[in-house]
């Protein structure tokens, strides 16, 4: 499989412009947007040396890249976020975003899965997929923190 | 008509009517203007809006999306042509991943122009010391904010300078630092046997060295 970064450079610039909290100048930006780049590559190349160091057989890039491509479904409920949050504020509200970044988090978390755990032998499977999986939460629990 | 023989060991051999084309003029100016023009503009815009206290987030994307293109133009283009050097990775069947680096062999498709070779170097190697230089200022100043589109910049600009210099130094095979030793010593001999070929044909006024009329 050939990698490239463009698609997860584009998603994490994408991630981080559109995940500002409302009332947040653009002119500032915050901490918010910078913290989103660097949660994003450090968090994928700390999960990416966390499967090469159990073993893993793939390479450091395709693993990055996979991870950055998994971003989608995270943007994809960040979008969904943004919308309801540009129609109400109620607590419904609230819990349908919730439930959407849920969903978010488990698409993401689950097809990165799919493509990292190939690599791994079967007993380490968990201790692989377990900081994917916290990389995935601490992302959409931006992306929740954020729309609130 | 003796053909010129020339001193140097090299293929360089001009091409048929290129032995009068003036020092100076660029074989393909658009991509040199390229090459040097989007990591410029990078820098520009990095610094402008730092000093000048414009919007972050906009500069932020307009400087990473200017050291993107420049990062592609660079390896896919300007590399290419300007000194015929090419670098990539493929993954193969097994899933293990190749680095290939590789040199146009000279002569063959059209000499490389020293100028040209000169400047594609020059920005290359300028570049990131410059990004590291912007680096040291954000860390000294505590802008973090800056501080992570300085470690984009720097990486994106020195993997284009890695990338090359592994394909200057003849690819994966030799070690770096032997390849560069072998530049080295092999630039001081081009340069002493140019300057013993200079003696030889600085030749004194009255004496009867010329040979051209045959």
């Amino acid at each position: 499989m050939s990698w490239d970064l463009w698609g997860p450079l584009i998603l994490c610039t994408f991630l981080a412009v559109v995940v500002l909290p409302d009332g947040r100048e653009i002119h500032d930006g915050g901490p918010q947007f910078a913290e989103v780049f660097i949660i994003v590559w450090a968090g994928a190349a700390v999960v990416t040396l966390n499967s090469k160091l159990l073993g893993g057989n793939i390479s450091f890039f395709q693993s990055v890249c996979v991870l950055g491509y998994c971003l989608l479904p995270g943007c994809l409920s960040l979008i969904v976020c943004r919308i309801l949050l540009f129609f109400s504020h109620s607590t419904v509200a609230f819990i349908i975003r919730f439930l959407v970044s849920c969903l978010g988090f488990a698409w993401a978390t689950f097809a990165a899965m799919m493509f990292l755990s190939d690599s791994q032998l079967q007993a380490r499977r968990g201790l692989a997929v377990y900081p994917i999986f916290l990389f995935y939460l601490v992302i959409s629990w931006l992306i929740v923190s954020n729309t609130s | 008509m003796a053909a010129n023989v020339p001193l140097l060991e090299s293929d360089d051999v001009l091409e048929f009517g290129e032995e009068d084309e003036p020092k100076g003029r660029f074989k393909h100016p658009m991509v040199v203007l390229f090459h040097v023009g989007f990591r410029s503009a990078a820098l520009v815009v990095y610094m402008l809006c730092g000093w000048f206290d414009v919007s972050f987030i906009g500069s932020f994307v307009t400087t990473i999306l200017l050291l993107s293109i420049d990062f592609w133009t660079v390896k896919n283009i300007t590399g290419r042509i300007l000194v015929g050097l090419r670098w990539w990775n493929f993954i193969d069947e097994k899933g293990q991943s190749h680095w290939v680096f590789e040199a146009r062999k000279s002569g063959s498709q059209g000499r490389v122009s020293s100028t040209e070779a000169r400047i594609f170097w020059t920005a290359l190697v300028v570049f990131p010391v410059l990004w590291g230089v912007m680096l040291l200022v954000a860390v000294v100043t505590l802008k973090i904010r800056w501080f992570v589109l300085d470690c984009i910049a720097l990486s994106l600009n020195c993997s284009n300078l890695w990338g090359f210099v592994r394909c200057k130094a003849g690819g994966s095979e030799t070690s770096v630092t032997d390849s560069v030793k072998n530049m080295a010593s092999s630039l001081m001999r081009q340069q002493m046997l140019a300057n013993m070929a200079s003696m030889f044909t600085r030749s004194p006024p009255n004496a009867g060295g010329s040979n051209s009329n045959v």
